[in-house]
């Protein structure tokens, strides 16, 4: 699944590390997620959405379906 | 399984397993020493030879209650992938070596190995897949 997280992490200045934090999740799970080797689930998805204040699918796209 | 210092559950998790080996010393000593000085028989002796056995239901326990209090889902992923790769490998060395042994006629499997061959692959396979989510 492809994600915008890391053109969103830039445009806060965040590093992994901040982001990492703020999910309350371990920096290797930014990266895995950013990188799309791992799919996160519904409730981190949301937590992401809440804290980039944007939808799921702004963040997130089925790669698929592009 | 790695070990990430500022993850709690990763941090329970090593002290409940280190108390469950602690155990286990405890009860294995216990268990040669009974055997050793009191040479037990029947019931008694079933019960004392399994003694050492239970600390490792414990350390099997301690694994699923890490895997239900682990709040990172992808660490949670990770291990589940190297506890799945223990648990194939173990069996896979065992059942290649069960053939072994009734067909080829090789030496007999100490069973007590079991357990420290599951350990074994798990360690492989943890950095297996650290590698491969690097």
């Amino acid at each position: 699944m492809k994600n915008r997280l890391r053109v969103l992490r830039a445009e806060r200045n965040w590093s992994q590390a901040d982001l990492a934090q703020r999910l309350e999740v371990s920096r290797q799970s930014v990266n895995a997620i950013e990188t799309g080797k791992f799919d996160p689930s519904l409730p981190l998805a949301f937590k992401l959405a809440r804290l980039f204040g944007a939808t799921i699918e702004q963040i997130f796209s089925d790669e698929s379906e592009s | 399984m790695a070990c990430t210092s500022n993850n709690p559950a990763q941090r329970r998790f090593f002290y409940r397993f280190a108390v469950a080996m602690l155990l286990y010393a405890a009860a294995l000593v216990l268990s040669i020493l009974g055997f050793v000085h009191y040479r037990p028989t029947g019931v008694l002796a079933y019960l004392l030879a399994v003694l050492p056995a239970l600390p490792i239901f414990v350390m099997l326990a301690v694994i699923g209650v890490y895997l239900a209090e682990e709040t990172d889902e992808f660490v949670r992923n990770l291990q589940i992938q190297a506890l799945l790769g223990g648990i194939g490998g173990t069996l896979a060395v065992v059942s290649v070596w069960g053939f072994l042994e009734d067909l080829a006629h090789v030496r007999r499997l100490d069973l007590l190995l079991v357990y420290p061959l599951f350990w074994v692959f798990v360690g492989i396979s943890t950095v297996v897949v650290r590698l491969r989510y690097r």
